[in-house]
């Protein structure tokens, strides 16, 4: 999962007012179709699903589903976009999250809970709690059991990368397939805490979290990112020279959408929104980044694309009420797939549409000089 | 589409909402839409000769792909009788004791249409205030019947439910107000007759009841008949007491005290003739199968059934035209509802039947949908194919006014086969799919709900030409029609071709609708019916309606009403049972996300 402040901060009333009331019109006249065309409802099985990404040649998608009925949490599948197959890739044992194809290779990396012992056990538990009729809220607990796994498809074989005790997930591999860069809540757990500290792993472990890259088998794991607040989310951009990340402030209810170098130098903000934006990711033209945002309702999350520099403003793509987040497009930036609440229910499926690059170029042109938006 | 919620009648005007797309070059559904919503059809009343033309026009298509009557069946079609009307045949009330005298207009006495024809000869009268008996199950003690003795008397009750009564108490009491139900509550206390006035405190006071339509064969087990506030105050007027007056009365209930009770009326006793005629017509359904291709040993319930209803509304005679005043009396083409669906059968009998499969594919077209899915609940009552042999049903109703991708698929909850599916022939159909698990449809699935067989329903959507005149064939989507049958066969393919059959899933039904007392209130909006969003969509508003002035419009989502949340269509007519008309409530809806406040006034709806 990137994302997951939401539900802390949805209970939070306090700045419940935040997204109506910082309104901007910063898309005139534009709709949702002059961006997506041919909507449509990609996965309908199961609770929900979510983060939808590419096989490099674009003919398949890995994902995250609540499906299996034996596992009530996410497991990850593949979906043939052809024959419409899909088969369940991860163990099903424990919670799984954030897949991603390694390029020119058999591989898709995932994260997974599966070698903690008390997986089975806790499974179970949460399956007997579902079938009592009872509901929890929504949450992503940062599992610090957590880690990254590279499957091959080829021979089945699962390659643990990380062992750090913390949260490991967010994860997606270079364009060469040469690296990975991922988030880790490990800053948490590889040190003696203050007392401070101590207090806000309590409240809120993902305030540790920080971006990290390593080579693809594993080695050479170096931490990229300081700064204090939920820094995660990472993918490269497609010409594999940057990587764009979003970076939550401390109170876990901002976020903007930052870039930097692959050594973590020449950190550069993109967007100053004024509210939660994350979940970016790179149009392979290398022209702009699309991402999701709260800026017209707190609770409901639209996309936005914005140029790489960050020079303009933001323009809204959707125009759905409910969730629309996790955008990813085609390899050949001719889709987009995101997650969304707009087939009915609270919880999210993926969809697909064609995308208008033509459109977006424009939009963005169009667009007015960014604002430094302050804070409330 | 049969909306049997009240609501349908919130239907009316609202800007043209459909897209036209250009037909396709060699639609599959084109030709049988065009035909079946001809002028010649008359709009397809069950019992018509336009339905006897449609049947004739459906069974020579599936004689051509080589479909046959089922075996030890005589021919395709399959009778069945319902009533088709019903009027007052000269009911009568006779008022005995200190007053003498006789009402016999229908402006005075009208038997409701589910009553008896029974003569009730000098029985003394209680007055039963609103005739309201709460199951101890809601948790709310509410019996009119609680300190009286009615047996063997007749029961004079209020129409509605208690005017003043606090919101939620409103809204238990609204449930159980219905005049069905408060006739059942009289019978079972032993009265031999119930009258209901609508009191001078409620809406349409004094009037008489409409005779609703209704398509029992037969009367419920009481007499009951509807009288003016004249005949009700010549009632009361035997008590001598001016201050024991219908008014008075009523208002001492209106507060909903459960401890207030109703009363013996002494100096009154009352001769009531009821006289109901029902006009008995018959329908047919149509049935048609094609075998399986090589066998159906090692095979599950080897059979699958594919519907929809072919009857419409005639010259809306009978239940719910929603026409114009200028176009009243004129033919109901249906196109939509429900030629498209019918051709969308017609079109997948066409292309399975040059195909493979393991299973029988059983071909159904129902009547008597419009009038309460009465085919197909005759068909469930005796079945051709025993119900466990059915792997599954599809129904399709109205699927021809696709608007931007959006395809509902309904009733997913009563397998989980469904869901896998409509995923995997999505990604090549690549519709922006609508899913609504809730099997409890207004419309012939739920007829095969009832009878668990795993079922599922197509549907397009709510428009403007619901239900009126002009819902014609030029205004059908027939390219993406085709796409619809192409989708649905990929479904049916993959389900004939697994061994298993799906499991069935019943699903609890979220509200019960049955005791329901309707919607009184106008407020004028059209609700969208095709999505599940949280809250109300509004597909439209009623120009000058109560929605309309209150500045609400097309595409708003109402999620609040005077203080109640609005989370899904049953909250909303809820809610409604509550308002007061002509008293202003606070509407909370978002606007493109955007959360906003308006205050709506409700009018009274007949
Ligand atoms: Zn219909
Ligand atoms: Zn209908």
């Amino acid at each position: 999962m990137r994302p997951l402040h939401l539900v802390v901060a949805i209970a939070c009333a306090a700045v419940a007012q935040l997204g109506a009331a910082a309104v901007q019109n910063t898309s005139a006249g534009l709709q949702e179709r002059d961006f997506l065309t041919r909507v449509r409802r990609l996965t309908v099985e199961g609770r929900r699903a979510g983060e939808g990404y590419y096989s490099p040649d674009g003919k398949r998608m890995v994902f995250q589903s609540e499906r299996d009925p034996a596992n009530p949490w996410y497991q990850i599948y593949t979906l043939d976009l052809t024959s419409g197959d899909v088969k369940r890739i991860s163990p099903g044992i424990g919670k799984t999250t954030c897949a991603y194809f390694r390029p020119n290779s058999d591989q898709i990396l995932f994260s997974s809970t599966h070698l903690d012992p008390k997986s089975k056990q806790l499974q179970d538990d949460e399956l007997a709690f579902r079938a009592s009729g009872q509901q929890r809220r929504y949450s992503w607990d940062y599992d610090p059991e957590m880690d990254i796994f590279a499957l091959s498809e080829k021979t089945g074989s699962l390659t643990r990368l990380t062992t750090a005790r913390g949260y490991d997930a967010e994860s997606a591999y270079s364009p060469d397939g040469q690296w990975i860069v991922f988030t880790s809540m490990r800053d948490a757990y590889n040190r003696q805490l203050n007392a401070t500290e101590k207090a806000a792993l309590e409240r809120d472990p993902s305030l540790f979290a920080e971006i990290y890259i390593m080579k693809a088998d594993g080695s050479g794991q170096k931490r990229l990112t300081a700064e204090w607040g939920y820094d995660g989310g990472p993918f490269f951009t497609h010409d594999g020279t940057r990587i764009v990340w979003r970076h939550f402030d401390e109170s876990g209810l901002y976020a903007d959408i930052w870039t930097m170098k692959l050594d973590g130098t020449d950190q550069r903000q993109v967007t100053t929104f004024g509210s939660m934006s994350w979940s970016p990711f790179a149009h392979p033209s290398g022209e702009y980044f699309i991402f999701s945002s709260n800026k017209l309702g707190f609770e409901n999350f639209e996309l936005f694309i914005v140029d790489t520099a960050g020079t303009k403003e933001p323009v809204r793509v959707t125009y759905t009420d409910g969730f629309d987040s996790l955008p990813v497009f085609s390899p050949d930036g001719t889709q987009l797939s995101w997650t969304s609440t707009r087939g009915g229910g609270s919880e999210g499926q993926i969809f697909l549409a064609q995308w208008n690059h033509q459109k977006a170029l424009e939009a963005l042109r169009n667009a007015p000089p960014r604002t430094m938006n302050v804070r409330k | 589409m049969k909306r049997a919620l009240v609501l349908a009648t919130l239907l009316g005007l609202a800007p043209a909402l459909y897209a036209q797309a250009p037909a396709a070059v060699a639609s599959r559904t084109k030709t049988h839409v065009t035909t079946l919503a001809s002028d010649a059809f008359e709009g397809r009343l069950s019992g018509s000769a336009g339905e006897q033309r449609a049947s004739d026009y459906i069974i020579s298509e599936l004689q051509r792909v080589g479909a046959k009557p089922l075996p030890g069946q005589d021919g395709y079609r399959v009778p069945f009788e319902f009533t088709a009307g019903s009027r007052d045949g000269g009911s009568w009330v006779r008022l005995g004791g200190r007053v003498m005298q006789r009402f016999e207009q229908r402006a005075d006495i009208q038997a409701l249409s589910f009553s008896d024809n029974a003569d009730v000869s000098d029985a003394p009268v209680v007055f039963a205030g609103y005739g309201i008996v709460v199951p101890d199950s809601q948790g709310f003690a509410y019996d009119s019947y609680a300190t009286l003795d009615v047996k063997d008397k007749v029961v004079l009750v209020l129409r509605y439910f208690p005017e003043d009564a606090e919101a939620k108490t409103k809204g238990i009491l609204s449930r159980y107000s219905d005049l069905r139900y408060k006739a059942m509550a009289a019978r079972q206390h032993g009265a031999r007759a119930i009258l209901i006035v609508a009191g001078p405190n409620s809406p349409n006071a004094g009037e008489i009841v409409p005779m609703s339509f209704d398509t029992a064969l037969a009367g419920s087990g009481i007499a009951a008949a509807s009288i003016s506030g004249a005949v009700a105050d010549a009632m009361f007027a035997t008590f001598g007491d001016p201050g024991k007056t219908l008014k008075a009365a009523q208002t001492a209930l209106d507060d909903a005290n459960p401890h207030a009770a109703g009363f013996e009326m002494p100096n009154v006793t009352v001769t009531i003739h009821t006289d109901v005629v029902r006009e008995k017509k018959t329908g047919h359904n149509i049935l048609a199968y094609l075998p399986a291709s090589s066998g159906t040993t090692g095979v599950q319930k080897p059979w699958i059934g594919i519907g929809a209803h072919y009857d419409h509304l005639g010259r809306g005679e009978v239940g719910n035209s929603l026409a114009e005043k200028g176009d009243i009396g004129k033919v109901h083409h249906g196109a939509d509802d429900n030629a498209s669906g019918t051709s969308a059968v017609l079109a997948l009998a066409e292309s399975l039947a040059s195909q493979p499969r393991k299973r029988n594919l059983l071909f159904q077209f129902w009547s008597g949908e419009e009038l309460g899915l009465v085919g197909s609940s005759a068909y469930v009552a005796h079945p051709a194919v025993p119900l466990d042999q059915m792997a599954a049903y599809l129904n399709f109703d109205m699927v021809g006014r696709m608007q931007d991708n959006k395809l509902s698929v309904q009733a997913t909850g009563s397998s989980p086969v469904w869901s896998r599916l409509v995923e995997q022939a999505n990604i090549s159909a690549g519709f922006d799919l609508q899913v609504q698990p809730d099997p409890y449809q207004p419309t012939d699935v739920a007829s095969f709900n009832q009878a668990s067989v795993p079922c599922i329903n197509f549907f397009t959507g709510t428009h403007v030409d619901y239900h009126k005149p002009t819902d014609t064939a030029d205004k059908i989507n027939f390219e993406d029609l085709d796409r619809i049958v192409d989708f649905a066969a990929a479904i049916v393919k993959r389900l004939g071709d697994t061994p298993e059959a799906p499991t069935f899933t019943k699903v609890e039904q979220k509200t019960d609708t049955s005791g329901r007392a309707g919607v009184r209130i106008f407020t004028g909006t059209i609700p969208d019916y095709s999505t599940d969003v949280k809250g109300l969509l509004l597909s439209g508003v009623i120009g000058g309606g109560p929605a309309e002035q209150a500045g609400l419009q097309k595409g708003d989502v109402i999620v609040e009403i005077a203080g109640q949340t609005i989370t899904n269509i049953y909250d909303y007519t809820y809610a409604l049972d509550v308002l007061k008309i002509g008293q202003a409530a606070k509407v909370v809806y978002l606007r493109n996300g955007e959360r906003r406040e308006t205050m709506l006034t409700p009018a009274a709806r007949k």
